[in-house]
């Protein structure tokens, strides 16, 4: 035999018996990331253990994969590569790509094979939660934790200019006014201020999509991948609002924040007020020294916020074994007291509902009513901002934000921009379908 | 060349055939052992560069199974007014990263040319930076560079200085990343510099000393002028760094604010990862290596027609 033969076969025969011993249990992983501060890799691989010593045919495994965006590219990679994973926890506004990509499968099958209706299968979780799971007639993925963002208040600065810590600012008019005498200022140079917003990549959108739904908007349209509002009133009053607080009454400074900055400036006293996520609140109760509390972020038309987090989807290309061993982990790690135990660990909400009816959850809630306040505002969250090439139509409105924050631009100028640039972004998807007409 | 010596010896001719067939013997030897590493070079090299070419050529729509091939994806590339931002920030990184830390690196290398005990920790002060990784200093950084209570900001507020957001304002990020590169490379050139610094033999600034030229004129005609090749190697590596290093983009700003330090490695990552674009991905690929290519081309020749190999 050629050597190099030999070496095949070899190979060959090494990769039968690796298949061959993958009939015992059936092998699944779950790629996951880990999006905030904290021992959640830990956490995880604990989840896993427990989640195979009840499940004896299945033996699951759970892979990190780094940050949200590095988890959804190497999903894509494994997806081309012919291997996919049998789960993802995924970045819930991804999620629309992949059905539009056409790389993960509908759940209702599965959902109808547990004797249950889709309809009473999306019930268990928060209204909210629906539209970024359940959308173009199918389920596509189920919520695993989620968050909102959250205005966080340092207590003792609100009692020093006479603030009533227990009364935070609701409206735009309230909010601005606290920010002003929270601001202190040293002949022209501020030393403390009254207000901070992340402005990074990606957060900057989330806090925007807030201001501009408190404000009335939509944002995007929810339906239909190809749409969004950029240019429209209700995006103009929430932009002009920060350029006011920044350039006019100079109660947040000037050019982009990146959200680390902003926790490290409250823990420091630097900032009085901050909207951060729901899934900072144990990273805050952590470290913050003095006093602080939250809040809504506050509306100037009517309370919303939008969602964030992660969702469980499938890709498609699994076995049918592997499909099933999937389901099974999904729900496991879906249900009220996986679900219920993780948000306590994480400061993320637990999407199912019946998380919140267990009695150490109420025990944890009556301990922390700052996680009360993120469960509360839920009645007010929405869909959270998904299109066709997600990233690219978001930082379409970032750049033009920034050159705002930065004094570069005015809001009116700068989103007319955003929104032309979003459209060409878009203009593939839309001529493939909207503007797919009968010839 | 063993058939080459062996066909100009005409006193032997009776020998070629043997020559020839022991050429080839060798030549089969030659290629049997470059064969492994000939074989991941093209496997990991060449056939990865012929896809990036392919690709580049390569023209999918959303929504259609078809796929054309043509120039396209370069039109595309260029029209795009992120990547003519990116070639700028480039450019401006790549004039104001080299000039500083080469400048910096011969200064600390004549300066810390003399092999004494003290000088011998100067050095390894001064190296520290570059056995830090990249992502780690940009890491450093990001609190180094928080306006207000970052450690920049707090000496420079105790001399009076107002608060600069240093990451946050589009005018000043790219600088700021700029400072955070010299200050990363500067010692990793610097080592270089007193390589080549050790080659030179020291009867030169002797004979200099003897004729009376002054300090400055020792070393603009005699060590700058035999530093040539080292210099043309630097400059080479330096500009390899400037195109292939963006690991402090990725963690300090992403490119932001407004694009302001988006640099081609990062564009070409985003039209690949965040836009799934493929094709301007590797168009831009294309385009920025072939342009890395010349300029090395174009540095390492005329820099070594003015270099003087001998002393």
């Amino acid at each position: 035999m050629h050597p190099l033969t030999k070496v095949a076969s070899a190979t060959a025969f090494a990769l039968a018996l690796g298949l061959g011993s993958a009939q015992a249990a059936t092998e699944i992983e779950m790629f996951f990331p880990v999006p905030v501060e904290g021992k959640l890799a830990k956490e995880m691989q604990s989840l896993m253990e427990r989640f195979n010593a009840a499940h004896p045919d299945i033996k699951a495994k759970a892979v990190y994969t780094g940050s949200y965006d590095e988890t959804n590219l190497k999903t894509h990679a494994a997806i081309k590569a012919g291997r996919p994973p049998a789960a993802v926890i995924m970045s819930a506004n991804f999620v629309l790509e992949y059905q539009i990509a056409d790389e993960i499968q509908p759940l209702d099958p599965l959902i109808a094979a547990d004797g249950k209706t889709s309809d009473a299968f999306m019930d268990q979780f928060w209204p909210a939660l629906h539209g970024n799971a359940r959308f173009a007639g199918k389920v596509w993925g189920v919520p695993f934790h989620n968050s909102t963002p959250l205005l966080y208040f340092n207590t003792d600065h609100f009692k020093e200019v006479g603030l009533d810590p227990k009364n935070p600012p609701k409206t735009w008019a309230e909010w601005s006014d606290a920010a002003k005498k929270l601001t202190k200022r040293e002949g022209d140079k501020t030393t403390r201020w009254g207000l901070m917003l992340p402005s990074n990549y990606d957060y900057l959108g989330w806090v925007m999509t807030a201001l501009d739904m408190s404000n009335g908007g939509q944002y995007y349209n929810s339906e239909y991948g190809g749409e969004v509002y950029y240019d429209q009133p209700s995006m103009r009053g929430a932009l002009t609002f920060v350029d006011n607080l920044i350039h006019r009454d100079k109660v947040m400074p000037e050019g982009e924040t990146d959200g680390k900055a902003v926790s490290t400036a409250f823990f420091a006293g630097q900032t009085s007020m901050v909207v951060l996520s729901t899934g900072s609140l144990s990273f805050i109760r952590e470290n913050m020294k003095s006093g602080y509390g939250v809040a809504f972020v506050p509306s100037n038309i009517r309370n919303a916020v939008a969602i964030g987090g992660a969702s469980l989807i499938m890709p498609k290309g699994l076995s049918d074994e592997q499909r099933k061993a999937s389901w099974e982990l999904i729900k496991w790690l879906t249900s009220p007291a996986v679900s219920g135990g993780w948000s306590r660990f994480t400061g993320y909400f637990a999407p199912n509902k019946a998380a919140y009816d267990l009695p150490e959850m109420k025990e944890f809630l009556a301990k922390n009513p700052d996680a009360q306040v993120a469960v509360d505002q839920l009645a007010y969250a929405r869909s959270w901002f998904a299109t066709y090439s997600t990233v690219a139509v978001r930082k379409a409105l970032e750049d033009e934000v920034q050159a705002v924050l930065s004094g570069k631009k005015k809001p009116l100028e700068a989103l007319k921009a955003a929104q032309a640039k979003a459209e060409e972004i878009m203009a593939p998807y839309v001529a493939a379908t909207a503007m797919n007409l009968p010839k | 060349m063993a058939i080459a010596t062996a066909s100009d010896d005409v006193f032997v001719e009776e020998e070629r055939p043997t020559a020839r067939v022991l050429g080839r013997r060798h030549d089969r030897l030659a290629l049997a052992l470059i064969a492994p590493s000939l074989l991941f070079l093209v496997v990991f090299t060449y056939w990865p560069i012929a896809q990036v070419v392919l690709q580049a050529l390569t023209i999918e729509t959303f929504g259609s199974k078809t796929v054309e091939h043509g120039f396209g994806n370069f039109a595309r590339l260029f029209a795009d007014a992120s990547f003519g931002r990116a070639v700028t920030n480039n450019l401006i990184y790549a004039a104001g990263t080299i000039v500083p830390s080469i400048g910096l690196a011969l200064a600390l290398a004549v300066g810390l040319r003399e092999s004494t005990r003290f000088n011998a920790l100067l050095r390894t002060v001064v190296f520290f930076p570059v056995l830090l990784p990249l992502v780690a200093a940009a890491s450093l950084f990001l609190f180094v560079f928080l306006p207000g209570i970052g450690l920049l900001d707090h000496h420079l507020g105790r001399l009076g200085f107002h608060q600069t957001n240093w990451l946050g304002d589009p005018d000043v990020a790219l600088w700021s990343l700029i400072g955070l590169t010299v200050w990363k490379n500067a010692a990793y050139y610097m080592l270089f510099f007193i390589a080549g610094l050790q080659a030179i033999p020291d009867d030169l600034y002797e004979a200099a000393r003897l004729e009376g030229a002054s300090a400055t004129q020792r070393f603009a005609r005699v060590t700058l002028p035999l530093l040539g090749p080292t210099l043309a190697f630097v400059l080479v590596v330096a500009l390899v760094n400037v195109v292939t290093q963006v690991d402090h983009v990725v963690v300090l700003t992403k490119g932001g604010p407004s694009d302001s330090t988006n640099l081609v490695l990062y564009y070409i990552y985003q039209q690949a990862h965040e836009n799934y674009d493929t094709g301007k991905a590797a168009a831009a690929t294309v385009a920025s290596l072939t342009a890395l290519v010349a300029l090395s081309v174009l540095s390492l020749r005329t820099l070594e027609r003015a270099v003087h190999y001998e002393a």
